[in-house]
């Protein structure tokens, strides 16, 4: 029996010819990943039992995307704090505010992270690596272990296989593909905790940011992973940015799947999900015309450069309707960059949007530009929980990027494609 | 099990979240547990962030099984130190609540001495043995300084290190 992709990769980073899920095994990453957030408690925990180093600051990245404008004095506080931490454990990659930008966007667009890289992050969104074929595993506040130890223990986990089939109408983006697939799981009973969600199928179509789009949902579903094999355009183009030496991976012809699954692309329509769950989600037709107050486009699923790019399709020439507060944040400062230089920044500004500083922006708990009692949101968040950035009584709907430009727009949402024609998927690829 | 203002408040003394260990359930829980009691749970227990109830469970000295749990809240409990068997099918139907039972995390072995019934589960794995006798992370962190972290090598003097 071969072994799945993720299976190869936790074998590989675990010395060991093969593993199987269930089997407890200690890999060691290729790099350590930590936000902002966790930091300050790593240190104070290894310096409670008196461990003063980490395993190799080579290979640790800390990176600033949950707080980055420091919204509270205990923020700013805090960041003084990692910047001492910085210094006293050696740190060599470090990405303050303002560099870099989202930790699960900005090392796949920078080369730090290529197809079959293996790390560990303390967030869950790292998923974001199964984007480009490699795998990220969210380890929580037990980042202190893996960076004083340079391991952690790690149980295999089972691989699904979902089977994409066709090809999604133009106006259908990756979010909206994100959204149906788990309200598909949910109806079929599949549980995804600790498991790896594997996409096979008809797949070539989708660009590296939409592929980064299609790990979010799951993700919050409890899947540990999201694996997509990349294309060869996408190892090219990862080769030719790495800055470390990588190997794609890819599953066994018989590799062993805890379920096999299969999804027709073509009968999606875009998506809108209700407050409370990602798994919630409506085709838009049953909830156009509901009024807005408030939208946001970025987070870790949809801060890759395509999003901006559709969104801003949607705003040229258009402004915000007056009422509604739209924030865009872009993913990476390569993004932030890249915009000025292609006019897209423009764009926002001129349509009315706040433009934010690259990382999490709204959707990390609503530090910076939360609801109100009884507002209504349509965003491309990660999640909707209630309360997730502000008001427990507020709405939190999630959309794909071009259907919360559009919502902005009018002021209530909107499908899409009563805006404009977009392109075939793969036309203009 | 626990509640929630002591996850979100960040609650990680023993001392603050014993008292509270399921007082929603039972009010007094923690005035008539003993050490070795164990906890019999059934499906997806411990669903959301509940760290701060495994703690308040291995200060308690208590044991955990369920039919089922989400693996990051069995690994949480892990790492609190707490034992537990996270994958017990049917075990709610095998127990009633004050039966006398025996459980060996270390072979999964369960017996219900009340009943004279027993079943054998999935043992916590050899690999994570070391773990959960040494009392969770920071007990193995400390383990793992001293045996890898010899005092006074490098010179790298840090305010931890001078505090020890």
């Amino acid at each position: 029996m071969g072994m799945t992709a993720t299976e190869k990769i936790l074998a590989r980073a675990s010395r060991r010819d093969r593993v199987r899920p269930g089997d407890i095994v200690f890999p060691q990453p290729d790099l350590v990943i930590v936000h902002d957030g966790l930091v300050v408690s790593s240190k104070a925990e290894l310096d409670a039992v008196g461990i003063d180093r980490v395993f190799d600051p080579a290979r640790v990245y800390f990176v600033t995307d949950h707080d980055v404008v420091y919204t509270s004095p205990r923020a700013a506080e805090r960041g003084t704090q990692i910047r001492r931490i910085v210094e006293e454990w050696g740190i060599q990659n470090f990405f303050d505010v303002g560099q870099g930008g989202h930790g699960h966007i900005f090392p796949i667009q920078s080369g730090i992270v290529g197809p079959g890289t293996f790390y560990f992050d303390n967030d869950r969104h790292c998923t974001n690596a199964g984007g480009i074929g490699a795998v990220g595993l969210r380890v929580g506040t037990e980042i202190a272990t893996v960076l004083a130890t340079g391991t952690l223990w790690t149980k295999v986990p089972a691989s699904i296989r979902l089977t994409l089939r066709g090809r999604t109408k133009p106006g259908v983006f990756g979010r909206d593909v994100g959204f149906r697939i788990v309200q598909d799981l949910a109806r079929r009973g599949i549980d995804l905790d600790y498991r790896v969600l594997e996409l096979a199928g008809d797949l070539d179509p989708f660009s590296l940011d939409e592929r980064i789009a299609l790990c979010s949902s799951p993700t919050e579903m409890r899947a540990i992973g999201v694996f997509i094999p990349p294309t060869a355009a996408i190892v090219a183009a990862a080769k030719a940015r790495a800055k470390r030496p990588f190997e794609p991976v890819f599953s066994d012809p018989d590799a062993e799947f805890e379920a096999d699954l299969t999804l027709d692309l073509s009968e999606i329509e875009p998506q809108v999900v209700m407050t409370g769950g990602v798994d919630r989600g409506v085709d838009i037709s049953t909830m156009v015309g509901t009024a807005i107050n408030h939208a946001f486009i970025g987070s870790c699923g949809s801060g890759m450069y395509e999003d901006l790019v559709v969104a801003a399709g949607l705003l040229k020439g258009r402004r915000v309707a007056r009422g509604v507060r739209l924030f865009v944040v872009p993913g990476s400062e390569i993004n932030t960059r890249r915009m000025q230089t292609d006019g897209l920044m423009q764009v926002f500004v001129e349509a009315g949007a706040m433009v934010m500083p690259a990382g999490c922006g709204i959707c990390s708990g609503g530090k910076m530009g939360p609801v109100h009692s009884g507002e209504v949101s349509i965003s491309t968040a990660a999640d909707n929980a209630i309360g997730r950035f502000g008001a427990k009584d507020a709405e939190l709907y999630l959309a794909s990027p071009a259907t919360v430009a559009a919502s902005a727009v009018t002021g209530h949402i909107t499908d899409p494609r009563d805006f404009q024609a977009f392109a075939p998927k793969g036309a203009a690829a | 099990m626990i509640p929630n203002w002591l996850v979100a408040g960040r609650y990680m003394d023993p001392k603050d979240l014993v008292p509270h260990l399921f007082e929603e359930l039972r009010p007094g829980f923690h005035e008539k547990a003993k050490p070795g009691d164990v906890i019999v749970a059934g499906r997806n227990f411990g669903m959301g962030p509940k760290m701060n109830g495994y703690i308040a469970m291995q200060a308690l000295g208590l044991g955990l099984l369920t039919e089922s749990m989400p693996f990051l809240g069995y690994r949480a409990a892990l790492g609190c130190g707490l034992r537990v068997l996270d994958r017990c099918p049917g075990v709610l139907d095998l127990v009633e609540d004050g039966d006398e039972v025996e459980v060996d995390f270390s072979t999964g072995a369960f017996a219900n001495r009340s009943r004279g019934t027993g079943r054998t589960f999935e043992p916590v794995p050899e690999a994570l043995r070391d773990l959960v006798e040494l009392g969770g992370t920071s007990g193995f962190l400390r383990r793992w300084r001293e045996a890898n972290q010899p005092k006074d090598t490098s010179g790298r003097q840090t305010a931890a290190a001078a505090h020890r």
